[in-house]
């Protein structure tokens, strides 16, 4: 197969090495690798194309991203995303770190999904100590990450109401995520940054109270999910504005890496938590949903397909959750002996993988983090030549990234 | 499914209607506040047990355990071994409410607070000793941060260290700084 | 002398109307917006915030006013001026009641669409002269965008017209006792259609698109140079919902209520229809996303142009055929 990164690469200005401008110049008269501009004269039509700076500070870039645009017109000819901005040396802090510690770096990588995120680290950690999380710690791995994934999508689906311009889907998504934050409080302790999941089990058990407000939440969700649904998807202008946009097709998927929803949105049928099962998934009852089209509103019906299937899930591990332990009896200052360890999960935005290498000490020698969303913006990227604008900002609403993610 | 163009932007417009029978969530903030669960990790505090005024005795678990060394613990040791903690230093700015101190301490000293109202107008006042007040707005004794801003580098000349000599066991510089 | 005596206090009048429209008018989109979104909208300032645009105003007097450096100067600071006084003297030929109105216009209907039509250049004019790229993009799609839709406007307009026999909106007011011209629903969907378009509103409003030009042709606009543009659009909201409440919704009169009652709180009964048609454009922009420009170019030019030439042909055809059906003139 020839070079993934070939595939989507323009053949126009932006595709220089070192970006739109050599380092260190900046002439006007001096133009930019790759630009045109016609003559000039009196019988002539001068066009140009336009660069415009999709920049950090966006209403709609999901995080501080920043895509350069060349325009002709409204089409863009080109973009690149440059990133960065948010980068804050998450796999260099890990490397001086207790294990005990790398949790609340992880929760800070996909910030908005931050039991994936520690439940990948424990996950590899447990394998290079050779421990296994009790079962009732499993359950309520399981429990408290489709409480994430159900509130990760809906942050997902509410900007992407916006970037269409539909205001009113935000707030209602907000005030559905509000009752999911407030349980992940009761039983963590905060609403973002959880620390919950740690290498050998979980913090703390699940309170009476939390398992009330599920309950509650369980027997209203359903019918909302429905509504959200039909706020947009029923609505012929973000259907005009969303089908046929963004085709990803099976190739150029798994050439970029794809995974999650974006892939199965291409017709893949791959998810972790059936491939290679951790956590409680073995046992749970749930179907994947996959959909051929590819095109953003394949992924849109894919990602509100799955908060259903994830509230199906939330009520067997409520209803069957077991007896036990929620933590294995782990040390308090690990010192794993050397060696490798992978472990993978199924985050809201693909398969987020975390290779750890230790050499013995208390503290990792290498954390490598798989983020999902870099692969995803890789493949947003690739799509803007030729589209409009306004689908542009569609496109890269509909791949769910996080820069948090992208940038670590 | 055949339905009638413009059917579905009306039905939409009908749903977005009817959200508004929820009720509306805001919650306006100084008059009315929420309550936190009980779990809620905010600043940290001395936790209140009878009889003693506190139950801290110096081990250093929780300066060991924090992620980014916030927690700094001054302590006397006297010729009878008996100790005297002079400072338990807390850095409220830097820190980032992970519970991880509090999981440490074998002898239940410490508790995250439900307390988050903690702006200052100045910086200073996010470092506070733990022993004296409980972070709060008006500290009565300023402390100084942790390890001194570093001042202007001269190159090759490197940053003076803070570890003086006295018998006051101190940890200024912070461990954990493996060379990799 | 007289001249002057009868000028001034109209223009006044309309002013004032305007001005008293864009206070009333940004404190209903807040909380109207607020509520529709499970929240409260400006409660603070006043009992629930009545007192909020006010304060707005007042904000937007003393902001400092930068000038960009690279900017169109004599354009820069024309343009709201241009967007603005077409929208002022498109209060002209509203009717209030049979006598209350600032001018008494044979051709009202016609000179209130010539008017408008002049907002546009506005647009792109503080697009083009803010020297932003951004700016220019907004600009370019506002002008494509409302000048390629007036002309599916007035032919949408044209039914009404001919149902009424005249282009006096005093008239069209009162050739709709007691059956109002929105049985005409086709007409009331067109005209609907592009006159959301011609007033900027969502789902078509592309040149001030938030997601993705951030603040559109206003993007170098403070203090009250913003505010002019901010007022004239939502002048142009009023003058649109005023103009499908004259056309469609009976103007200011109410079905078997006799002329004595109703001349006198007529001002009023215009006025609350006129603030219940802009209820249904705020739950729409609050609701519905936004159509993209290529689609919304071929809505107007494939679709609505079209259908409206077909439909004013048909109208023309049943009020023909009813003529001589049942005789007389209508």
């Amino acid at each position: 197969m020839s070079d993934p990164r070939e595939i989507g690469r323009p053949s126009g200005s932006l595709a220089a090495p070192d970006g739109i401008l050599p380092a260190g110049t900046y002439e006007p008269e001096v133009l930019p690798a790759g630009l045109t501009r016609a003559p000039v004269g009196v019988n002539a039509l001068a066009t140009e194309h336009l660069i415009v700076n999709m920049g950090p500070q966006h209403p709609s870039t999901h995080g501080v991203l920043r895509v350069l645009i060349e325009l002709d017109g409204e089409e863009v000819k080109a973009g690149e995303a440059s990133v960065g901005y948010l980068h804050r040396g998450i796999e260099k802090l890990a490397e001086s770190r207790r294990y005990s510690a790398v949790g609340t770096l992880m929760d800070r990588g996909d910030y908005i999904s931050g039991i994936h995120n520690e439940m990948a680290f424990a996950l590899a950690a447990e394998k290079l100590i050779d421990v296994e999380a009790p079962r009732r710690a499993n359950w309520l791995r399981s429990l408290m990450a489709e409480i994430n994934r159900i509130a990760s999508h809906l942050v997902w689906y509410g900007p992407m109401g916006l970037d269409t311009g539909a205001m009113g889907p935000f707030l209602y998504a907000m005030r559905d995520r509000e009752v999911l934050l407030d349980i992940l409080e009761d039983v963590t302790g905060q609403r973002m940054m959880f620390n919950y999941v740690r290498p050998g089990g979980v913090l703390a058990d699940i309170t009476p109270a939390a398992e009330k407000k599920i309950r509650v939440f369980l027997e209203t969700f359903d019918q909302y999910l429905d509504e959200h649904i039909e706020i947009l998807a029923g609505n012929e202008i973000f259907q005009a504005r969303m089908r046929g946009i963004g085709v990803i097709d099976r190739e150029r998927a798994v050439g970029f890496a794809l995974t999650g929803a974006n892939l199965r949105a291409s017709g893949l049928s791959f998810d972790v938590r059936k491939d290679r099962p951790y956590a409680a998934y073995s046992e749970l009852d749930f179907s994947i949903p996959v959909a051929q089209e590819g095109d953003c509103f394949a992924r849109f019906m894919v990602r509100m397909e799955e908060m259903r299937q994830s509230v199906r899930m939330i009520r067997q591990c409520i209803d069957g959750l077991p007896e036990g332990e929620f933590t294995a009896k782990v040390p308090k200052v690990l010192r794993p002996p050397a060696g490798e360890a992978y472990g993978a999960v199924e985050s809201p935005r693909g398969e987020l993988g975390v290779h750890l290498i230790s050499d013995g000490s208390d503290t990792p020698y290498r954390m490598r983090y798989r983020p999902p969303a870099l692969y995803a913006l890789q493949v947003g990227e690739s799509l803007l030549p030729g589209v409009l604008l306004a689908d542009a900002v569609v496109i890269l609403g509909s791949t769910d990234i996080v820069l948090g993610e992208i940038d670590r | 499914m055949t339905r009638i163009f413009g059917t579905g932007i009306l039905r939409s417009l009908l749903l977005s209607f009817r959200q508004q029978r929820r009720g509306t969530i805001t919650v306006q903030y100084p008059r009315e506040r929420l309550v936190l669960p009980e779990r809620a990790r905010w600043a940290v505090e001395i936790k209140p047990h009878e009889g003693v005024e506190h139950t801290c005795t110096g081990c250093r678990a929780c300066e060991k355990a924090c992620p980014d060394y916030i927690i700094r613990l001054d302590i006397t040791i006297n010729e009878d071994r008996s100790k005297v903690i002079d400072l338990w230093h807390y850095e409220l700015g830097a820190c980032m409410m992970c519970g991880l101190c509090v999981e440490a301490c074998p002898f239940d000293a410490i508790r995250m607070g439900h307390n988050y109202e903690l702006a200052v107008t100045d910086p200073a006042d996010l470092c506070v000793d733990l022993l004296v007040e409980s972070p709060a707005h008006e500290p009565k004794r300023k402390v100084a941060a942790a390890t001194p801003p570093p001042g202007p580098v001269e190159h090759g000349v490197p940053v003076p260290s803070t570890v003086d000599s006295a018998a006051t066991e101190s940890s200024a510089t912070p461990e954990g700084s493996d060379d990799v | 002398m007289s001249i002057v005596q009868v000028v001034v206090p109209r223009v006044l009048a309309a002013l004032g109307l305007m001005l008293l429209n864009g206070v009333v008018l940004i404190y209903m989109l807040r909380k109207v917006l607020g509520h529709l979104h499970l929240r409260l909208g400006p409660m603070e300032n006043g009992w629930h915030g009545i007192a909020q645009t006010t304060f707005d105003v007042l904000k937007l007097l003393t902001k400092e006013d930068p000038t960009p450096k690279a900017v169109d100067k004599a354009l820069y600071f024309i343009a709201p001026a241009i967007v603005f006084v077409p929208s002022l003297m498109a209060y002209a030929a509203l009717p209030f009641s049979n006598s209350v109105r600032i001018v008494n216009l044979e051709l009202g209907l016609l000179f209130t669409f010539a008017v408008l039509s002049l907002v546009p250049l506005g647009i792109l004019a503080a697009g083009w002269s803010s020297n932003n790229k951004w700016s220019l993009l907004g600009g370019m799609r506002a002008v494509g965008s409302q000048i390629s839709y007036e002309v599916p406007m007035l032919l949408a307009a044209l039914p009404v017209v001919m149902m009424a026999g005249s282009m006096n909106l005093g008239d069209i007011v009162r050739a709709q006792q007691p059956l109002w011209f929105i049985y005409n629903v086709p007409a009331f969907i067109l005209f609907f259609v592009a006159g959301l378009i011609e007033s900027g509103q969502t789902p078509f409003d592309l040149a001030e698109a938030d997601s993705e030009l951030v603040s559109g042709f206003a993007t170098e606009y403070a203090s009250m140079k913003f505010g002019l543009l901010f007022l004239s659009e939502f002048s142009n909201t009023f003058i649109f919902a005023a103009l499908t409440v004259t056309l469609f919704l009976g103007g200011w009169g109410i079905p078997f209520v006799p002329e004595a009652i109703m001349q006198p709180i007529a001002p009023l009964v215009f006025m609350i229809k006129t603030y219940l048609v802009i209820y249904l454009l705020m739950v729409i922009r609050g609701t519905l996303p936004r159509v993209r420009v290529d689609q919304l170019l071929t809505l107007g030019w494939k679709f609505l142009l079209p259908v409206s030439i077909a439909w004013v042909m048909i109208t023309g055809l049943v009020i023909k055929l009813g003529q001589t059906v049942f005789g007389g003139a209508q």
